[in-house]
């Protein structure tokens, strides 16, 4: 349990939701009500589940925050998030971010420089299960995800771990790729 | 058919069911080999400590729908192979305890007590031996209860429940879940009917898609293997990465301590070990059967029970087998009986029986609970089939336990060495890559990180994750049964309230979720306080 001033933060911010949802999101935002007539029967509509649900949290968060108004100890006192965790977290997005740009767009970029040209132009469409075009966005983006991730994490970067990234991403198009003719690698499968 | 004859049909639909190749003109099933693939697999990847069983169950499943696609056919190869996975994950968690005193997964945390003194004694070989032989011992005791439970249960259930009751059970079990996983039982029940708001996006009878904002990403739902697999692995992931950023220590020097000891496990060895093996194959079996309680705390149980038994001359803690053989019986015994409640109510109660029923939902043809176990005679029910199928895989995975489990669980320490913040990235790009050959679109992908947010936020809050995922995946099963129960009771608003069956399941929800809203007192092992607190 966290601190009691975060722990009825939580429970403020979940009740506030809740009411939302059940009062406001869930009955404007679907077709039937929770309860609504149809040929003289009556039926459970839509709305009805995302009400209970809501409903739910909102219970159950107004009595998790009169249990914490009760409560007189704090039995720890870190805090959940601080600083730190902005700044990796904000250092982690900026790679994944560059990641999946990278593997979305590596091979399509590529086949546009270095693909055939003129009357014989080809679309990545038509290329993407062809050698080399459909591993350059998964190597490249994979490549730039697992040996980021490794340095930034260790704070260092080391040449043992640019060899063990390429193995990791050749394993993996050796498991998904390489047996079978179903399977596309990302992000072939989006053009 | 009898219903000898459904257990002949399931076992010959493994033995018998369509051959991957051919020896000598023999042809081996291609559910065999799924079986031990899988099995070789949990092994591999339970002696990797930040791999584990669920992981590997979770990343396996895109890549066999891919292979195997969504017709029946597909059932017995994907769910042996999942068997297999989560049977050997079972006893390769205990590996890297034994060897470098590090649990591969967290219910072998007891097994480093006793097992890690046996290796710095020099009897590495012994204690991995003594591991293997209980730890398949207790699984073959626990699958052996849940061939002959799962079944009764099931009749029970569809004999005397309606709709009403049906949902009242679904309830309970949510609320079960909810009060025994994490530190409160308020915020695992926020957990579980968060769950249900997930699981009702996209979805619903009408012609417009409720809560989708009017948005097309929306209307479609959320994907099922996408954000489970966000929530329970990638969300895990993202702590396990901040937790190492943080403390950026150097990985220790492992010291190597030369074998020279005792390492053999004779018969009667294996025989003193028994009563040790027995009382926490037993301990495993009746906590894995009821929803949402862990491994680990029958490890601990299995351990406490086994330490006051003992009366040898090496104490528990300093390097017993006795130790060892506790600690695995009861953690192994665990992984089948917690698919009691899966096959016989259709209820997961793990991690890993999530990934049984997400396989099952995914191919369709099979739908775990109590309709699979109607034993008709005048028409094949093809579920029970598959049922009995799935019994002989496990039997099948089991075999292959005992005969080599233990010489490729010697063989894995090598996997031990590799350091986290190596594995982890690596499992980061397996998971998305894995994702993305089921959906086949970028937009799965960022389902999958948004599901890893809330998955990372969930336990950064100390929210447990569990409840959230069992009720996303059983939210359609408890509106159907609120929807029939209420056409059935003709619009009575209190039809969840008319039967003294539901009354008393409902009754019973309520009495959980106080009986365990008490203050705790704090646990005797960190381990087993790690595992209810996360």
């Amino acid at each position: 349990m966290h601190s009691r001033r975060v722990e009825i933060w939580l429970a403020i911010f979940f009740a506030v939701f809740a009411a939302l949802t059940a009062f406001v999101w869930a009955p404007l935002d679907s077709e039937t009500a929770a309860i609504y007539e149809f040929r003289r029967q009556v039926n459970i509509g839509d709305a009805m589940l995302p009400m209970v649900a809501g409903s739910g949290i909102l219970l159950f968060s107004v009595v998790h925050l009169m249990l914490q108004l009760r409560r007189l100890q704090d039995e720890d006192v870190d805090p959940p998030f601080d600083r730190l965790t902005l700044f990796f977290y904000a250092s982690f997005g900026g790679l994944l971010a560059l990641s999946l740009i990278v593997m979305f767009w590596a091979g399509p970029l590529a086949l546009a420089l270095f693909g055939p040209s003129g009357d014989d132009s080809v679309t990545y469409r038509q290329m993407r299960s062809t050698f080399p075009w459909k591993y350059i966005g998964f190597v490249l983006g994979g490549f730039t995800l697992v040996f980021g991730l490794t340095s930034l994490i260790e704070g260092r970067i080391r040449w043992v771990r640019v060899i063990s990234s390429i193995l990791a991403v050749l394993g993996l198009i050796l498991i998904f790729d390489v047996p079978f003719d179903t399977i596309l690698l990302p992000p072939n499968g989006d053009f | 058919m009898s219903p000898l004859e459904y257990v002949w049909a399931g076992v010959m639909a493994v033995i018998a069911g369509p051959a991957a190749f051919e020896i000598f003109g023999v042809g081996i099933p291609i559910t065999l080999l799924m079986v031990f693939g899988g099995f070789l697999l949990g092994v591999v990847g339970g002696a990797t400590p930040g791999l584990a069983g669920p992981f590997l169950m979770a990343v396996s499943l895109p890549i066999l729908l891919s292979i195997f696609g969504f017709t029946p056919d597909a059932l017995l190869p994907v769910l042996g192979f999942l068997v297999g996975v989560m049977k050997g994950a079972t006893v390769g968690g205990s590996v890297p305890a034994i060897l470098f005193n590090t649990p591969g997964t967290p219910d072998a945390m007891m097994t480093t007590l006793d097992g890690y003194p046996m290796a710095q004694k020099g009897q590495a070989g012994k204690a991995l031996r003594t591991a293997h032989f209980a730890s398949v011992s207790g699984d073959t005791f626990s699958d052996l209860v849940l061939f002959t439970c799962a079944p009764f249960l099931a009749i029970i259930v569809e004999a005397y429940l309606g709709f009403g009751e049906k949902a009242a059970l679904i309830i309970l079990s949510m609320a079960f879940i909810a009060a025994v996983v994490g530190v409160s039982p308020m915020k695992g029940m926020i957990a579980a009917f968060l769950g249900l708001l997930v699981a009702s996006i996209g979805t619903g009878e009408d012609f417009y898609s409720r809560l989708s904002l009017g948005t097309e990403v929306l209307a479609s739902g959320v994907p099922l293997i996408a954000a489970v697999m966000g929530v329970l692995i990638l969300g895990e992931v993202l702590v396990a990465f901040e937790n190492m950023w943080r403390e950026r220590r150097s990985q220790s020097q492992i010291k190597e301590v030369a074998q020279s000891g005792d390492n053999h496990l004779s018969w009667k060895e294996r025989k003193a070990l028994m009563p040790f093996i027995g009382i926490s194959a037993l301990v495993g079996t009746i906590i894995g059967a009821l929803p949402g309680i862990g491994s680990t705390l029958a490890a601990t149980l299995g351990y406490a029970t086994g330490e006051k038994m003992h009366k040898g001359p090496v104490k528990f803690g300093q390097g017993t087998p006795e130790g060892i053989a506790s600690t695995e019986a009861a953690n192994s015994a665990v992984s089948g009986s917690n698919l009691i409640p899966v096959l016989s109510l259709g209820i997961p109660g793990n991690v890993g029986a999530v990934f049984i029923i997400l396989a099952a939902e995914s191919i369709g043809g099979f739908n775990p609970g109590p309709t699979v176990f109607r034993f008709t005679t005048s028409e094949v029910n093809p579920e029970l089939v598959i049922a009995f199928g799935l019994f002989t895989a496990m039997m099948l995975a089991n075999i292959f336990n005992w005969v080599i489990g233990g010489r490729i669980m010697a063989a894995c320490g090598i996997m031990s060495k590799i350091p986290n913040q190596v594995l982890l990235p690596m499992v980061l790009l397996l998971t998305l890559t894995a994702i993305y050959a089921q959906e086949t679109s970028f937009v799965a992908i960022y389902f999958a990180l948004a599901f890893a947010v809330l998955g990372y936020l969930l336990r950064k809050l100390r929210i447990p994750t569990l409840p959230f995922v069992i009720a996303f995946i059983l939210a359609g099963n408890l509106e159907h049964a609120f929807r029939q129960a209420f056409a059935v009771s003709g619009g009575d608003p209190w039809f969840l309230f008319k039967s003294p069956m539901s009354l008393f399941f409902l009754a019973l929800s309520v009495a959980v979720v106080i009986f365990f809203s008490r203050p705790k007192k704090p646990a005797a092992n960190k381990a087993v306080e790690a595992e209810r607190d996360a």
